[in-house]
């Protein structure tokens, strides 16, 4: 657990808005990180991450609202005077310096001692593992190294509020992983508040103590991971956020959820009209259809196999049950005989798993 | 086996094609550029006869007889330091105006760019006659200082006047040349910069500055040597009281009719250009 991270609010956006010519690309944001949490920003393309990046940094004024740190509005504060360590979608690398002044940059604004510059500089490329690069111009470095000099940059100067804009997006599987682990326990020691903007999902749930899925603008929901993908607010967020079935349902005048040809139980309260039923490929059981078929308070459902697809540790049934197409993920073991195409089969998962929406026309 | 039938037709290499391509502009060139400054420079050997003509003979008189009158030296001192002085200050009045149209956008930078360009579309003969009409002595700028009760300056037919209209036609240049020259200026970096603690002036002087000189240099050169070399608004604008190498040049060729003084002049001022070339790649090469 972040032992640095407290109940204290730091960050608040207080409805916050922007508009680029006639396009309201942020209607209207509210949102409040506590001190030294690490929160994600998460959402397709072009809802807006960046541009909300930008005004906490100060690089754009929004047209209304307000932004405090710790109580104090600094909505109207100059950008140098904000200390927020910004890493950028496009590195912005400072092209005619080298990779150790590039880095020592921010401390110098900052009139450190020169034996802190070096050492601090020092450190911070030893972190991103580009100690042997120290020498080099920016345009000399692969996209991936150049990214990990804008972290270090940022990092080193030790802000208040780190604002990370994709910062790993250009990094091998593997250093990307190391670099999760190096960013998260770095922040945790020093207590640093930091906003996460990443398309990926997983980089969200697994790093961050809380998510922000954005939408055109707009906060979908604002929770912790375990909330996000268990307790989805809308279909969207659903959808966006692991990987689900989506089936067309229908809730009855008698409140009857209705899908893929058949009753379902479902714990949301529903109201009549159409929705969208979605459940995890993970969280259906499979089995022969000639097992029991118990019901328990779950969801049957019956489907012939029609393809599988083999994933190594995941292996992918495709399930046509009534009119629908359902997916189901299991781990792979070798204990049960496994299943073939046109395979018979019962579909199984709980009332809890199975999440209904509004149809949203989508 | 043999290899040879099946090797495919041969390829021009690109250095062939290189050559190729450049073959009429370095034809074009040697005509017209080349052989006649060789010319001029053979002309800088000859003597002049009594009538104006030339004798084909060779002897260093013009050479000599420049680098040791007071006059000359005085001449090409002037002239470079007056050039020089000229291009900073276009330099310090352009620089603004280049890095706002760098960083405007959309119908407006074009309404802007084409403002700052649209004074070439006039010839500079016209352009120097209108700021002679502008700054003489019962013109518009004298009369209002005048009507100010300030001692008024004479600020036409002097290297004042000089100065003013040269820098003013020199603007659109250094502009152009440095909005080229901007090109490694990215506004994410500017906005680093501004995230890691600088403030705007720190900002300007780290990074926009250093990125900004490969323009500035440009620029430089280009002003430079417009400078050194223009002639109708020193000739116009100086009123015959202001010597410069251009205008003595033109003096010795068509009224004196001293041709090999001429040539010994205008060969100097390739010297000059040659100089400011070397001081460009040096400063070029210190960037890179
Ligand atoms: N300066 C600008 N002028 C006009 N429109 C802009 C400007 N900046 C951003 N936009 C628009 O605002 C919207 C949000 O952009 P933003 O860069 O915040 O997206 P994002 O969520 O960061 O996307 P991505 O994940 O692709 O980086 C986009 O539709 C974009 O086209
Ligand atoms: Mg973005």
């Amino acid at each position: 657990m972040p032992v640095s991270q407290s109940l204290e609010e730091h960050l608040k956006l207080d409805g916050i808005s922007i508009s680029f010519g006639p396009v309201n690309v942020i209607p209207s944001l509210d949102l409040s990180v506590r001190k030294g949490e690490m929160v994600a920003f998460l959402g397709p393309s072009g809802c807006g991450k960046t541009t909300t990046l930008r005004m906490i940094a100060g690089l754009i004024s929004p047209s209304s609202g307000r932004i405090t740190v710790g109580g104090r509005d600094i909505t109207r504060l100059p950008i140098h005077d904000r200390d927020m360590g910004m890493v950028f979608q496009s590195y912005a690398l400072f092209p005619h310096m080298d990779v150790t002044r590039n880095v020592q940059f921010g401390l110098q604004m900052r009139n450190v001692s020169k034996q802190d510059i070096e050492r601090r500089s020092k450190e911070a490329l030893e972190l991103v593992q580009l100690g042997h690069l120290a020498q080099r111009k920016p345009k000399e470095l692969s996209g991936g190294q150049q990214q990990r000099v804008a972290l270090a940059r940022a990092l080193v100067i030790q802000p208040s509020i780190l604002l990370l804009d994709e910062p790993l997006s250009n990094l091998d599987a593997k250093l990307r992983d190391e670099m999760r682990l190096q960013i998260r326990a770095l922040q945790q020691q020093s207590g640093i508040t930091a906003v996460f903007v990443t398309h990926d999902q997983v980089e969200a749930l697994s790093m961050c103590d809380r998510v922000v899925v954005m939408r055109n603008g707009r906060i979908e929901q604002f929770g912790t991971p375990t909330e996000i993908y268990e307790r989805p607010a809308t279909a969207f967020v659903a959808n966006f956020v692991g990987r689900t079935n989506r089936l067309k349902g229908k809730v009855g005048s008698d409140g009857q959820l209705v899908a893929a040809g058949q009753p379902l139980r479902a714990t949301t309260k529903l109201s009549p009209g159409p929705v969208d039923v979605l459940i995890r490929p993970h969280r259906i059981a499979l089995q022969p259809s000639s097992g029991p078929a118990t019901t328990g308070d779950g969801n049957v459902v019956e489907g012939k196999v029609s393809s599988i697809i083999f994933i190594g540790d995941l292996v992918q049934y495709v399930v046509r049950a009534g009119d629908e197409e359902i997916v189901v993920e299991e781990a792979t073991r070798r204990e049960r005989a496994p299943l073939g195409v046109g395979d018979n089969v019962h579909l199984r998962w709980s009332a809890d798993d199975t999440l209904v929406y509004p149809d949203d026309g989508k | 086996m043999t290899t040879e039938a099946l090797a495919p037709p041969r390829k021009m290499r690109s250095g062939e094609v290189a050559v190729l391509l450049l073959l009429p502009i370095a034809l074009i060139n040697a005509i017209g550029f080349i052989l006649p400054v060789l010319n001029l420079a053979r002309f800088s050997f000859n003597k002049v006869s009594i009538g104006g003509g030339i004798e084909n003979v060779f002897t260093w008189e013009n050479w000599l007889g420049l680098l040791a009158d007071r006059f000359y030296l005085e001449l090409i001192f002037n002239s470079v330091w007056i050039s020089l002085a000229i291009t900073l200050t276009t330099l310090i009045l352009s620089y603004p105006i280049a890095l706002y149209l760098h960083r405007s956008s959309g119908p407006w930078r074009t309404f802007l760019t084409v403002l700052v360009i649209s004074p070439l579309l006039t010839s500079a003969v016209v352009r120097t006659y209108g700021w002679i009409a502008i700054l003489i002595d019962d013109g518009p700028v004298v009369s209002a200082i005048r009507a100010l009760g300030l001692p008024a300056p004479s600020l036409m037919f002097n290297i004042k006047g000089v100065f003013i209209g040269l820098t003013e036609i020199l603007m659109p240049y250094m502009i152009l040349a440095l909005m080229a020259g901007f090109g490694r200026l990215d506004p994410r970096v500017e906005e680093a910069a501004r995230t890691l603690g600088a403030t705007p002036a720190r900002t300007f002087r780290k990074v926009i500055l250093p990125l900004t000189l490969p323009g500035i240099a440009l620029g430089c050169l280009l002003c430079f040597v417009l400078a050194v070399s223009s002639f109708i608004t020193p000739k116009l604008m100086g009123g015959g009281r202001v010597f410069l190498l251009a205008t003595e040049i033109y003096d010795q060729a068509i009224v004196t009719l001293n041709w090999p003084l001429a040539s010994t002049l205008s060969i100097l001022v390739l010297i000059v250009f040659g100089a400011a070339l070397w001081a460009y790649s040096a400063v070029l090469r210190r960037l890179d």
